[in-house]
């Protein structure tokens, strides 16, 4: 980017009616019970969004949210406080409680306040979408829903909406950080129902990230966004009940992505290792799955869902190797795993907002491309099941997860062949792994529109991968 | 900590905004105002991991001008902001589009007393912290003990204290105050590439009700550790047999697909179908936002319309979907107070107990899988379908046999409702939705 992000020239005093100097004092007194850090989270958003249904703009929505939570950490615990009045009476309350946590006082040091500005952008915003008025908003969301109705006869109901924000985060912290960042973000979604005769089906598209509005006409249309969830819903029409039983499974590029995420990334956050639950906490650096699997998880790629040019912990973040050529050989951190474990930032540390106590989560994560060709892959499944759009999936830290497919097709003799519908697919991560037989080389990138759950908290993550196949796992259709 | 200033300060507030939309033109206006006061401990191993304390305030409004709805909420109670926010909405509103069914409810005279549900209960806000600090470690402690369980999630207590406000143009002004607190714990057992976990927790609304830290300690370990040693199974069709938890699973789905919304976007297996046997006659399913005590009641929705117990399936037959006034309308029906200020949301939603002990119903499988626990989501309501990674006891001879895991379930939640052969005497209303145990005659377990 040539010029400065025009979004980010404001400074922080101005959205939060607060002085380095009040950071200063409120983090002397929430150390003043003894806690080993301190750190304030300041956090002003506006959200928009614009809804359409029934061939109508039926709903428009404004939302502000505005406040601070202030943290402490002594040894492994963590004293929080949050408040969303932003008075000096609120702040001290929440300082207290915080400090809370600790319980042996002793005179604070002195704190210096740094401001670190990042060089970075991740966020080539051409328009903001927060500055911009309503109208061009409408007019995105009329041409995805006008295309997705005029797809087919067969669609019955048709949902579209725009969402877009800007989330204004500063952070200060007793080692003297002071960092700042102001995070777009927008998407635009669509939802469709087709009907047959007594069948009726679902389909969903959108797209987005951390742009600004000019993303909807240069790369990503509303038309497209419109059509592809009606062509969902069309084709699921046709689909026939999903296979039951261990077979080979192809991953399409890019949506399967929630593989990796569920299967490898979630244990391979620092918290689940630091407290030995996750079944990865002893087998750092050795082998957990096939020499095929590379996985990175990547905060910097400009423009997506899960880009920051900061996290929420002030920290600037990493491109960082989990696991090369099947060998384990990093972990997501947050500043307090990291501490404990000894082991450096990578700037994984994210909170839904300012009332939640960060912890290290995914960003981008994804499958490095390998070298096989699409067709290959497919030609070498003689019966199997091909997993083309899928819901989310979930795991535990034993290693069992799933992911559920929203639609695919069967494989017969090396192609495609029947569509199917819904199914869940189970396996065990280090089994999966292993089974891990063909990587294409044709990485591509789920919706920009996905958000991961952890103990309460959600954040936008986006994940991706190459064509791959596993050589057998369970799939859990009824036929 | 409790929060400064007292709810009618809240509610001269949600008035005064009331009055200031009306003054900018809103045709109507609706104002919504929460406050909360939180307290949080979880302790892992012995030693406090985090302990979180803090009070926070938000309101959110919708105005409707020409039959078109604008909507805006705010955790920034600043006055200004406030009413920026409603001038804003007056004015986005006419960017949207006529809506003849749009619009607040009918202004209705009655009113519930919320001293009648029994929804505060005053020793929650009392509690010293060190007391329910004290309840989480000893739940962990007691779990610990036991041999088998060879690490800990950690142990978590919390309450909330929510004070809620709701002012309209059509006259109605109340407000509820509203406790809850909860204990839980998670577990561990197996070593490295065996492990089992689970969890078990109480939630009440007050603090008396809740399970001992003994009781929720025994639990966890119980429901842990019968999961150890899995075996893989064939895939096959065989009886299911769902525990409460399980059943309110499913009732989970079952109510978005009976909640209006869905019905009028005929994102619902169920839309069209009202007066038609969807079940069989054991199955009677019910929302009462009026009972006692309970996490789901409430003295109104969030459009002010009194609670009330709607018989949603009756012995089979779907007597009632759940509404708001704007789903009610587009289907020419009347709300059922099921507002939650966006779409609707269930009161206390649960099935109605049957005859039978769990143990009887266990003993009637020759063959079958008592569903203990799923991963992942895989429920469609547009068809009914439900495909979710479980894990599970195998029955055998009416007896427990060895416990399953990495299947799979699949059925479609129609056909399951006209295939239940047994429903269990044994509810509980551990959350605002819930159901007894429940055995269904035949659903795809795929596994090997």
């Amino acid at each position: 980017m040539n010029e400065p992000n025009p979004i980010r020239t404001i400074a922080f005093e101005d959205h939060f009616g607060l002085a380095p100097e009040d950071l200063r004092r409120t983090l002397a007194l929430a150390l003043e019970s003894g806690g080993d850090f301190a750190e304030i989270f300041l956090e002003y958003r506006a959200y928009n969004f614009v809804l359409m249904e029934d061939d109508i703009v039926k709903e428009t929505a404004e939302s502000i949210s505005l406040g601070m939570g202030i943290r402490v950490i002594s040894g492994e615990k963590t004293g929080f406080g949050y408040a969303n009045d932003l008075s000096p009476e609120k702040i001290r309350r929440a300082a207290q409680a915080a400090a809370a946590i600790a319980h042996a006082a002793r005179p604070v040091p002195a704190i210096d306040l740094r401001t670190a500005t990042p060089t970075h952008d991740f966020y080539p915003v051409g328009e903001p979408c927060h500055r911009l008025p309503l109208d061009p908003k409408i007019a995105l969301v009329k041409e995805a829903y006008g295309a997705c109705q005029a797809f087919d006869p067969s669609i019955l109901k048709v949902k579209a909406g725009i969402q877009d924000s800007i989330q204004f985060v500063t952070v200060a912290n007793s080692e003297g950080l002071l960092a700042s960042d102001a995070r777009p973000m927008a998407k635009l979604t669509c939802t469709a129902i087709a009907e047959k005769g007594p069948v009726r089906e679902h389909g969903y598209a959108g797209g987005g990230g951390r742009i600004g509005l000019e993303y909807f006409r240069s790369v990503l249309g509303p038309e497209e966004i419109g059509r592809e969830a009606a062509r969902e819903a069309v084709a699921l029409l046709d689909a026939r009940e999903a296979p039951a039983g261990e077979m080979p499974v192809v991953l399409s590029a890019g949506h399967a992505g929630v593989l990796i995420h569920e299967a490898v990334g979630h244990l391979l956050e620092a918290d689940f290792n630091r407290k030995k639950t996750s079944i990865f906490h002893d087998k750092f650096g050795k082998k957990v799955g096939s020499p095929l699997i590379t996985i990175y998880d990547d905060p910097t790629i400009p423009s997506f869902r899960g880009s920051y040019n900061i996290d929420d912990e002030g920290t600037p973040p990493r491109k960082t190797l989990l696991i090369e050529k099947g060998v384990i050989r990093g972990l997501l951190q947050d500043r307090l795993s990291a501490g404990l474990m000894k082991m450096p930032l990578t700037g994984h540390g994210r909170r839904q907002d300012y009332s939640d106590i960060p912890i290290p989560r995914m960003a981008n994560t994804y499958i490095a491309p390998g070298e096989s060709g699409r067709e290959n892959i497919l030609r070498s499944v003689k019966k199997g099941f091909y997993a083309d759009r899928f819901q989310g999936g979930q795991v535990e830290d034993s290693g069992k997860f799933t992911f559920s497919v929203s639609s695919g097709f069967l494989i017969e003799d090396g192609r495609l062949t029947a569509p199917v519908k819904q199914a869940t697919l189970i396996g065990s991560n280090i089994d999966i792994l292993n089974k891990i037989e063909m990587v294409g080389a044709d990485l591509a990138w789920s919706l920009q529109t996905g958000t991961c759950s952890k103990e309460g908290q959600d954040v936008p993550v986006m994940d991706g991968c190459p064509t791959m196949k596993i050589a057998r796992m369970t799939v859990g259709g009824r036929s | 900590m409790s929060a400064s200033g007292s709810a009618s300060d809240l509610r001269a507030l949600a008035e005064r905004l009331v009055a200031y939309g009306k003054s900018r033109g809103a045709d109507e206006i609706e104002v919504g105002v929460g406050e909360s006061d939180e307290f949080s401990v979880d302790v892992r191993l012995g030693e406090i991991e985090s302990l979180v304390e803090a009070g926070s305030r938000s309101v959110g409004f919708r105005v409707i001008k020409d039959g078109k709805t604008a909507s805006a909420s705010s955790s920034d109670l600043a006055p200004e902001t406030l009413e920026r926010l409603v001038r804003n909405a007056v004015q986005r509103a006419e960017l949207g589009s006529r809506d003849s069914f749009a619009g607040l409810p009918e202004s209705s005279p009655a009113r519930i007393d919320p001293e009648g549900l029994a929804l505060y209960d005053p020793e929650v806000q009392t509690l010293d912290s060190l007391i329910k600090i004290d309840l989480a470690l000893e739940a962990e402690r007691i779990a610990l003990a036991d041999k088998r369980i060879t690490n800990s999630f950690g142990a978590g207590f919390g309450t909330h204290e929510v004070r809620s406000v709701l002012a309209s143009s059509n006259g109605f002004s109340g407000e509820f105050r509203k406790t809850y607190c909860s204990l839980s714990l998670g577990l561990q057992a197996g070593e490295t590439d065996d492990r089992v976990e689970d969890f078990w927790f109480t939630s009440e609304t007050h603090f008396g009700d809740l399970e001992t830290p003994e009781q929720v300690a025994r639990k966890a370990v119980e429901r842990t550790v019968r999961q150890l040693h899995p075996r893989k199974i064939k895939t096959q069709k065989v009886p299911v047999v769902f525990e409460p938890l399980m059943t309110s699973s499913l009732l989970g789905f079952l109510f978005g697909c009976v909640a209006g919304t869905s019905i009028y976007q005929k994102a619902s297996f169920l839309a069209g179908r009202l007066g038609e046997a969807i079940g069989n006659e054991r199955i009677t399913v019910v929302d009462d936002g009026l009972l006692p005590g309970r996490l789901g009641t409430s003295p109104f929705d969030a459009e002010g319309v009194p609670s009330q117990r709607t018989v949603v399936v009756d012995k089979g037959v779907l007597k009632s979907y759940l509404l708001n006034t704007y789903a009610a309308r587009k289907l020419g029906l009347k709300t059922t107070g099921n507002s939650d200020g966006g779409g609707v949301s269930p009161n206390n939603f649960y099935l109605e107990p049957g005859p039978h002990a769990p143990e009887e119903i266990i003993r009637s499988c020759a063959k079958g899988l008592l569903l203990i626990r799923t991963l992942g989501h895989g429920l469609n309501p547009v068809t009914g379908d439900i495909s979710r990674g479980a894990f599970g006891l195998w029955i055998e001879n009416g007896e427990i046999a060895y416990p399953v895991s990495e299947i799979t379930i699949s059925g479609n939640l129609g056909e399951m409702l006209r295939n239940v052969e047994m429903v269990g005497n044994d509810l509980e209303f551990r959350g605002a939705v819930c159901g007894p145990t429940v055995k269904i005659a035949e659903m795809t377990v795929a596994g090997e």
